[in-house]
């Protein structure tokens, strides 16, 4: 467990040389590669690489943006009950702009963004949690007197890398939700002429984010990232195939209740609304709370919240299929299914019955078949 | 088999002229040739098979219970559901490669009812099949304008069910052939789980059309002696020679 220090990482100090002076073993150190590069997909050849990278790095200049948000994802990343050497990582690195922990605030907070991007220009990485507001001109959200809009376009202008950390930053999450009433939409839809990574995740895995810039630092360029910009080394998975309770799906073991006796046994909970099979994420395998367990693991369904827009498209988060237009009559889709289905049989039943019916009368009326030419008996038909 | 090698078709009939007709009452027509009578009874079974499991993995109503490792009851449902999706795409292929080389009743054009003539037979075939006027029903040899509409609507229908059902499966290997295929349908719909929602929600119009289809095709052949379920086994069906067909 590492503290953090009041001594920031100087300008010219090298990462090993801060990390040391923090406490950090050169063997643990290593450990820390070697996870870093299992996290990133990498070969195991690959950690002397990472380490040399990361060992003679210079600090990164970062600017963080918090634009519309919680600042969960800022909590989930940068503070953790026990912190390891990737949360140093991210402590030390993001200090030039973080309006939430700097010290500074008011005018000294904006004169130290612009200062960063001044100093650093085509240099800095740039981290962005929360949605940009687009409706109404951006009135939704203003910093010092600029919209979200604004501050987001002039600090991509001059950034290396665009990050979006979370749900907000990848596509609007919450605010986004049905109807969206300011209009948020994720970092992407704004910045569009430079790539963007985004960690997906209401809040993300803050390992995923420290893997991130580790590639970013060792390689000098962002990770590989899915069709939505994530980064594939962690969500190029299904949360249902790497689920411990896959086997449990298989052999055809549900809850139903999340108090029922298949609930105790730890059985699948598919049937309770599992997103699982709906959504791309490492949680099973990072874990969360500095790997102690995960929602699954705790016997509650996946929500689906790296998915986009998961929060009209994933919920009821307790049924299984969701509320497409908003009114509630998909939750019923299987009772209205099958009383169509059933009112198709009747209502061939008494098609039938009426043709039997009508047939009788004209029979009765005209004293002769209708149609009487039967095909010659013996002939193949 | 390409499509000049195919196999020569049957000659196109003039009712009550050249051919000679059995009892000079009634000919025997041939509408549908072999792969078209194959393919329906395949996907027949294939949609059969799709539509029990994939209710039963939309809501798995038989569980088990004590160890996982000694079960695959989910495992199995959705294995034969894949196998018959395998099946049912096959039929798909052969009846695309059918529109092109069937003869005039299975081919492209004979899918669409577009000419006017079409809707106003149409309107006709409801009202006889509403019993408004029972006797004028329009006769094709091959398929009303309704038939038509419905058929080529399942058609549709079932390649909904392909594309949807692939970008599921999909899914499970981001690196595979199918991921590749069919996972551009998934943002376009906006999300798996809108895709799974139509998956899901268009199971139910199979389940509908089925009894509709199987009494009206029963309710030809008793009612107008039509032999519409034996010209889907044997390819032919007798109809009347004095009788002005509309596709004739
Ligand atoms: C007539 C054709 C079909 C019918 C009636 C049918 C029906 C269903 C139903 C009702 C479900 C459950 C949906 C849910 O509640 O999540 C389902 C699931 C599924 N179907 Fe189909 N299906 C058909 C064709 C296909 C095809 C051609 C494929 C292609 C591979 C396919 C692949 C799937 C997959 C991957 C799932 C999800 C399974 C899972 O999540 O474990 N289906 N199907
Ligand atoms: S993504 Fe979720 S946790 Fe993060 S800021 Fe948005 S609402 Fe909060
Ligand atoms: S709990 Fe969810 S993710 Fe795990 S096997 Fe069941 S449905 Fe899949």
């Amino acid at each position: 467990m590492y503290f953090p220090s009041s001594r920031p990482w100087a300008d010219g100090e090298t990462l090993s040389e801060h990390l040391e002076r923090r406490g950090v073993s050169r063997r643990d150190f290593l450990k820390f590669c070697g996870e870093m590069t299992a996290v990133l997909g990498l070969s195991s050849a690959m950690t002397p690489k990472v380490a040399a990278a990361l060992a003679a790095m210079k600090r990164p200049s970062v600017i963080w943006l918090q634009l519309q948000e919680c600042t969960g994802c800022v909590e989930s990343v940068l503070r953790t009950g026990n912190p390891s050497i990737g949360d140093l990582v991210l402590d030390v690195i993001s200090l030039d702009y973080q309006h939430t922990i700097m010290a500074a605030a008011g005018h000294q907070a904006e004169n130290a963004l612009q200062q960063a991007m001044k100093d650093n220009k085509g240099e800095y990485l740039l981290l962005v949690t929360g949605s940009i507001p687009l409706n109404d001109d951006g009135i939704y959200l203003t910093i010092g007197g600029r919209t979200a809009k604004e501050i987001l376009v002039d600090a991509a202008k001059g950034a290396k890398a665009v990050i979006a950390v979370g749900a907000c930053a990848h596509w609007g999450s919450v605010q986004a939700a049905r109807p969206n009433p300011t209009g948020a939409v994720g970092v992407s839809e704004v910045v569009t002429d430079k790539p963007v990574v985004n960690i997906a995740g209401c809040p993300p895995i803050s390992d995923v984010v420290t893997a991130t810039i580790v590639h970013y630092l060792t390689f000098g360029n962002i990770p590989e990232l899915d069709y939505d910009g994530r980064p594939r080394f962690a969500y190029s998975s299904r949360i249902h195939d790497q689920c411990p309770r896959r086997a449990n799906f298989d052999a055809g073991q549900f809850v139903e209740e999340f108090d029922d006796e298949a609930a105790r046994k730890g059985y699948c909970l598919y049937q309770v609304g599992c997103k699982g099979p709906a959504t791309f994420s490492p949680c099973p395998i990072f874990l969360w709370n500095s790997g102690t367990s995960w929602p699954i693991g705790a016997g509650h369904p996946c929500i689906g919240c790296t998915e986009r827009h998961f929060w009209d498209t994933m919920s009821p988060f307790y049924k299984r299929m969701p509320d497409v237009a908003g009114f509630g009559i998909e939750s019923k889709v299987d009772l209205i299914g099958a009383a169509l289905a059933a009112g198709a049989v009747a209502g061939v039943a008494a098609h039938a019955t009426a043709t039997g019916v009508h047939q009788i009368r004209e029979r009765r009326r005209e004293r002769e078949l209708p149609i009487v030419n039967q095909p010659p008996s013996g002939k193949k038909e | 088999m390409t499509a000049l090698e195919r196999p020569p078709r049957a000659p196109r009939m003039h009712l009550g002229s050249e051919a000679q007709p059995p009892t000079g009452k009634y000919q025997w027509i041939y509408l549908w040739e072999l792969p078209i009578r194959v393919m329906h009874w395949t996907a027949a079974v294939a949609i059969v098979v799709l539509a029990t499991t994939g209710l039963y993995i939309g809501k798995p109503f038989f569980m088990t219970g004590g160890e996982a490792s000694s079960h695959y009851l989910m495992g199995w449902v959705r294995f034969l559901h894949f196998s018959a999706a395998a099946v049912l795409v096959t039929t798909g292929i052969v009846r695309v490669y059918w529109l092109f080389a069937g003869n005039r009743f299975e081919r492209l054009a004979a899918l669409f009812p577009i000419r006017p003539r079409d809707w106003a037979n149409m309107v006709k075939q409801v009202k006889y099949y509403l019993m408004i006027k029972p006797g004028d029903a329009p006769q094709y040899l091959g398929h009303n304008p309704l038939q038509q509409l419905s058929y080529t609507g399942i058609y549709a229908l079932t390649a909904v069910m392909v594309v949807t059902g692939f970008a599921m499966y999909g899914q499970s290997n981001p690196d595979g052939m199918f991921y590749r295929l069919f996972q551009w349908l998934v943002p376009l719909l906006g999300g798996i789980q809108i895709v799974r929602f139509i998956h899901h929600v268009s199971t139910w119009i199979f389940l509908i059309f089925i009894p509709i289809h199987v009494y009206l095709a029963m309710r030809g052949d008793v009612m107008e002696r039509s032999g519409t379920i034996s010209s889907i086994i044997s390819g032919g069906r007798f109809v009347r020679s004095d009788v002005k067909y509309v596709d004739e």
